[in-house]
């Protein structure tokens, strides 16, 4: 037999693995599910967003042919779900939002649900309302919880440097004020989950949940189980992207009602529903203010933010763990302070989404960096670069930056865009007469990249077994949600066994059969459970090759696996093929041994302290952005033209997966520089529609160009970084520092929207009339 | 409640019947009552285009079509794509590409993208993006897609150019 | 309570599948009919109070008196199961009103532009229907029919007078729209502008389309019709008469605009402010004019 080579899988393209199955519409979502003797459910909203229920009467409903069960606050465990427990599923006493829950129905149909839903009588006692955190922190606000006076639901501070002395050092001191707003994910897949109780009262739940053990803990108090009694099972979803980091009230509803009915259980949202009851970005209020010297070198920075936490404590509270990161670490700022308040009001409340916390505050920062730039008389590259974080950094609280490249990534963008030479050109264009201007902009942002270990644990599990085949196993706490990990894992066995991506079976998405994992967030999944993978992968190999050394008497350091055989590493000749080798350790009498090992992997972080000090991720990585757009003087609409991102990403794992997530991450992003906004009105949204909530579509898509940087991360799998909100995270203020370039017209508040363009354009020239006259 | 009304039609291939009731939409149908769920639910108003279904030849948004309208037609649905020959070019170019992530658009945009290049074997890349405008994809920014469409446009190009020769 | 919003989809306790036009009007004659032939506005258009008349679907996809686009006495009769689709592809409709193509580009998408009928468009009454402006422009007139002593009975009730607020037209609700006519008008300028900035996929927050014959830097025999500014679409009957043929300088342009602005009465809702409504129709007939006028 012909030596055999090695083949290098990691880094080489590769199609996702459960892509055909998808393409032959071949995959069932929860949302495509069904189980004998299903049942419907749904769930009745108030029409309120701040009262005292005073009575609900279910009686007409649960009367009504086809209906089986109608739940109320009053049938249900008195516990709260989210971060702080303040969110019962079912509210019997008063309502805060207008998405609360007051009763769900179980039936045989949608339509005999619906038709419950309107024969349930609710009185309630208006409360006053409150919609912004100004308003809600003021003398006399009205209360929204109880046990929370104040309205402040959760508070971050941190604290690093002298202030006064930074503002003692600076010549130029710029302060501004940017609000960004409610935006939602718009999962093609609305939230669904099915829910099914055996006879000892042991819970199956199919969820779309993106962290599903730790979701056992969150959710089993409000079912009154033992979280040992739930099982989790994620069927392939519709889109996730920071929507399901949470428990919400449609899980245990569901849940309840199946327990009721001892039958399984379906809840579906509508779209309109989707976008009125899923959560949201959280919005923020952001003051900055800043100095620097003559020569433009901060000398410090205060954040302090107001984050409108509506009317119950989601992951959206907890964003401050990410924006205050970029808040006093993103370029090199020794004086900083930051403060977030998050003030409930009766809105809405927010979640995580995509690029957590840091979407946010990269907008208002590179907003206010740009700004800083031309006080200076600075162009917005060079000010960057002079105050860009370096290689070994430590930053203010803490994170070690090892391993990245700040500048080399806002010089590629710049160099590869011609930045400067457009920037300035587009300048001396603001007062033509010509309608249509083109303008340049550039921003970066600094991300986690090998997790963040915000609970106890952020690690992965992973358990691997070889059959007598010469097939792969692979049991992964990781989640798959559309992302690719399943790929990426089969990748790591591929390469590290000698196997075709074809011989790993990945098992996954059940809490029954995987180890933990923490969940899908945090541009997490492959560093960790990539990571886990490979270790456990390796202690195989191990196994493996040290039976080979046995049997041919060659030692283990000479031996690999290619191509399904045990062979010399030096020349690639075949030693023997690896399923005999499997067979033969297996059924050897008293020596026998199976290939079955097991890894859990946790990342060398550490959780922030009580001063908000920890170096909390593994790694970080930062990207660029250069967007060139197209700004229609008239009518404000913008027209990206094309983008160039120039990303840190350690190794490439899977280039194909890899682009697909920066294009989709900027797709994504450039919606909430542009045309994504929830509408509220008195906590109403208005908008709960695709006609009237712009996502991206393809011919709205510029061409991306993509340059990666690969430094060396020696902790991630093979030198992986975590990639896949940087590109949601960087975009929007490249887009909006394009604007200005173009226009003149600063935009602190995103979307931007063609009406706030054109109004912004208009009041410049009445402006510019004025003052000419 | 709904009147019943009968309606026999081809799926994919295959003479069916059924009564449905009137305020059904085929979606509903296809998908509830005859087990073929490739057609997705996304958003029941025609704005997202993951129902896209090919009915006499040209592709709607099965979740607007009335139920008794389906009575006389030709419908295909994305498992009727790969049933018998294994994948279709469509779907293929679909996979190599990476055009599919979280994947449940991707029905119906392979079905878009199929209707699209059976009107107009070759087309541009402005042409297949202003085609998709339809489809919505929260996942992949639609490179990937229009990519892999582009290539069976640009496959069907040289098959032109072969035969003219 | 539950949302409004959250209502399922409308019931019907009968079902009529008319395959002849006799057959359909007799199922609108008692007024208790809903006609539905493209689906794409029934499930979706619940704001507009003249979408469901009553509990009979009546189907006329079927009806072949409404299909198909024919040219007579002058004139093009576009029966109203006609899609969005055919009518983008008609080579004498983009002869006799290039406007209707221009604008039909510019209709939803493609999946929907080959379900949505132009008498589905003209029916629902939608003040920010696409096809409406560019309709108005064409002199189009709706041809209606209805059941009169056992005998289908029509009549015309031209397009600018169709109109009677949001969703309401003259259409009685045991009538039909049974086609749009327009008259053959070849080789007149067509501009069509729709607020972006997607290409099609967009509710009009302001529409606009203008005819006429351009020559010179002057439109003769003007037709300016705007779509979201008003109840109905409506026609800028008084700006069309301040340019009718005159040379269109600098300020005829002003005073076009001036009056354009007083015959329209855009609303502020979630979509648009009154000012950007306002703003965009200056925009867009500013626009136009200025093309037409330098060539």
């Amino acid at each position: 037999m012909d030596p055999i080579e090695k083949k290098e899988i990691v880094g080489s393209r590769v199609t996702k693995l459960d892509a055909p199955e998808k393409v032959a519409g071949r995959v069932r979502y929860v949302n495509d599910m069904t189980l004998p003797r299903m049942l419907y459910a749904k769930v009745l909203r108030t029409d309120r967003v701040h009262a005292n229920i005073l009575s609900i009467d279910t009686s007409k409903a649960k009367a009504l042919p086809g209906v089986h069960a109608v739940i109320t606050a009053a049938d249900t465990p008195k516990f709260g779900i989210g971060v702080l427990k303040d969110n019962p599923p079912l509210k019997g006493d008063k309502v805060r939002c207008i998405r609360d829950e007051i009763a769900a129905v179980a039936a045989d149909t949608e339509e005999i649900c619906d038709a419950a839903l309107r024969l349930i009588e609710v009185e309630y006692e208006d409360l006053p309302t409150v919609f912004e955190t100004v308003d809600a922190l003021a003398e006399g606000a009205p209360v929204i919880h109880e046990d929370r006076p104040d309205n402040i639901a959760m508070l971050h501070e941190f604290k690093a440097g002298d202030l006064e002395a930074g503002e003692a050092q600076a010549v130029h001191i710029f302060e501004d004020e940017y609000d960004v707003h409610y935006v939602t994910h718009c999962n093609m897949g609305a939230s669904c989950c099915l829910a099914d109780v055996d006879t000892d009262g042991r819970v199956t739940l199919y969820s779309q949940t993106q962290y599903p053990f730790i979701m056992k803990m969150d959710i089993a108090p409000s079912l009154g189980i033992h979280p040992g009694d739930l099982r989790i099972i994620q069927p392939p979803v519709g889109g996730a992207f920071g929507a399901k980091l949470d428990v919400y009230p449609n899980e245990p509803i569901c849940v309840l009602l199946a327990m009721e009915t001892r039958r399984p259980v379906k809840l579906l949202y509508s779209r309109e529903e989707e976008f009125i009851v899923s959560p949201t970005r959280q919005p923020v209020e952001f003051k900055i203010r800043s100095g620097m010297t003559a020569e433009g070198k901060l000398t410090f920075r205060d954040v302090d933010s107001r984050l409108n936490n509506g009317g119950y404590t989601s992951w959206g509270a907890t964003t401050p763990y990410v924006s205050m990161r970029t808040g006093t670490s993103h370029y090199k700022v020794d004086n900083v302070s930051y403060r977030a308040r998050a003030v409930y009001t009766n809105n809405p409340f927010a979640g995580s989404f995509r690029g957590y916390g840091n979407v946010q505050a990269t907008w208002a920062l590179e907003t206010h960096m740009d700004q800083m730039a031309e006080i200076v008389d600075q162009d917005p590259v060079a000010f960057r670069l002079l105050n860009s974080n370096e290689q070994g950094d430590v930053t203010p609280q803490g994170a070690k930056l090892n391993n990245i490249d700040l500048k080399g990534c806002i010089t590629t963008a710049a160099e590869e865009s011609d930045f400067l030479k457009k920037w300035q050109a587009n300048l001396g264009q603001w007062d033509s007469p010509e309608r249509f201007k083109r303008g340049i902009g550039i921003a970066s942002s600094l991300h986690n990249a090998g997790g963040a270990k915000i609970h106890k644990s952020d690690g992965c599990g992973t358990m691997l077994k070889m059959d007598d085949y010469g097939r792969v196993t692979v049991i992964t706490g990781a989640s798959e949600i559309g992302q690719g990990i399943d790929t990426v894992i089969a990748q790591i066995m591929s390469e590290e066994l000698g196997i075709p991506m074809r011989d790993v079976t990945l098992v996954m998405n059940d809490t029954a059969t995987g180890p933990w994992d923490v969940g899908v967030h945090a541009s997490r999944t492959t560093y960790i459970a990539g990571k886990s993978a490979q270790r456990a992968a390796r202690k195989a190999r191990e196994q493996i090759l040290a039976a080979a050394s046995r049997q041919s008497n060659v030692s283990p350091d000479e031996l690999d696996l290619r191509g399904g055989h045990v062979v010399q590493m030096k020349d690639g000749e075949p030693v023997m093929p690896l399923d005999r080798l499997l067979r033969q350790m297996h059924f050897a009498g008293e020596d026998a041994e199976l290939v079955m090992v097991s890894d859990y992997y946790e990342p060398p972080s550490e959780p922030e302290d009580e001063n908000r000090y920890g170096d909390m991720s593994a790694s970080y990585s930062h990207a660029a952005h250069v967007a060139e757009v197209v700004v229609d003087t008239m009518t404000g609409e913008v027209k990206v033209e094309q983008i160039w991102s120039a990303q840190d990403v350690g190794k490439v794992v899977n280039p194909v997966g890899l682009e697909g997530q920066i294009e989709g991450g900027i797709a994504v992003g450039i919606g909430y520089a542009l045309s994504e906004e929830l509408q509220l009105k008195d906590g109403i949204v208005q908008n709960p529609f695709f006609r009237d909530y712009h996502v991206m579509t393809a011919p709205e898509m510029p061409p991306i160009h993509m340059t990666w940087l690969e430094t060396n991360d020696e902790e991630g799998p093979l030198g992986a970084k975590g990639a896949a909100e940087l590109p949601t995270i960087v975009i929007a203020p490249a887009i909006g520092n394009a604007v200005y370039n173009a226009t003149g017209v600063r935009f602190n508040h995103p979307p931007l929207t063609p009406e706030k363009i054109a109004r912004g354009i208009w009041e410049r020239k009445q402006q510019m009339r004025a003052a000419a006259e | 409640m709904s009147a019943m009304v009968d309606v026999t039609f081809t799926l994919n291939g295959h003479t069916t019947s059924l009564a449905v009731a009137v305020h059904d939409s085929a979606l509903t149908t296809l998908r509830d009552r005859l087990d073929h769920a490739g057609a997705k639910l996304a958003c029941g108003e025609g704005e997202c285009g993951a129902c896209t279904i090919i009915v006499d030849d040209i592709s709607v948004n099965a979740c607007l079509m009335p139920a008794p309208d389906l009575d006389g037609r030709i419908v295909r649905t994305v498992e009727g794509l790969w049933e018998g020959d294994g994948l279709s070019k469509v779907q293929d170019a679909f996979v190599r590409h990476g055009a599919v992530q979280c994947g449940f658009c991707t029905p119906g945009m392979v079905m878009q993208a199929t209707h699209l290049l059976e009107q107009q074997p070759e087309m541009s890349d402005a042409e297949v993006r202003r085609g998709l405008e339809g489809n919505t994809c929260r996942c992949t920014g639609y490179s990937k897609i229009v990519a892999a469409v582009m290539e069976v446009s640009r496959d069907a190009a040289t098959k032109t150019a072969e035969a003219a020769e | 309570m539950a949302l409004p919003q959250f209502q399922a989809a409308p019931q019907f306790e009968e079902y009529v599948n008319a395959t002849d036009l006799s057959a359909a009007v007799a199922a609108l004659a008692d007024g208790q009919g809903t006609p539905v032939a493209g689906g794409t506005d029934l499930w979706v258009q619940k704001e507009l109070p003249g979408a469901v008349a009553g509990d009979r679907l009546v189907n006329i996809k079927n009806v072949p008196e409404l299909k198909g686009i024919a040219a007579a006495d002058g004139r093009i009769r576009i029966g109203a199961l006609v899609t969005m689709t055919e009518i983008l592809g008609d080579g004498r409709l983009k002869d006799a009103a290039p406007i209707l193509a221009i604008a039909a580009d510019r209709f939803a998408s493609v999946q929907i532009r080959n379900a949505a009928t132009i008498g589905g468009n003209v029916a629902n009454a939608s003040p920010a229907a696409d096809m409406m402006p560019p309709l108005l422009c064409a002199d189009a007139a709706v041809e209606l029919a209805r059941e009169e002593g056992g005998a289908i009975s029509t009549r015309e009730v031209t397009l600018s007078e169709f109109f009677t607020g949001p969703g309401r037209s003259v259409r009685e609700s045991n009538e039909l729209v049974a086609a749009v006519i327009v008259p053959i008008q070849p080789g007149r300028y067509a501009g069509f502008c729709k607020s972006g900035p997607r290409p099609a996929l967009e509710i009009a927050r302001v529409s606009m389309a203008i005819t006429g014959e351009a020559a010179g830097g002057k439109l003769t025999n003007p037709r300016i019709a705007f779509g979201a500014v008003a109840p109905t679409p409506i026609r800028c009957t008084q700006t069309e008469a301040l340019i009718d043929g005159k040379p269109l300088d600098d300020e005829l342009i002003a005073r076009a605009l001036e009056t354009m602005d007083g015959e329209i009465s855009p609303i502020a809702d979630h979509r648009a402010s009154e000012w950007y409504r306002r703003h965009l129709a200056r925009t867009y007939l500013e626009q136009e004019l200025r093309h037409v006028r330098d060539g």
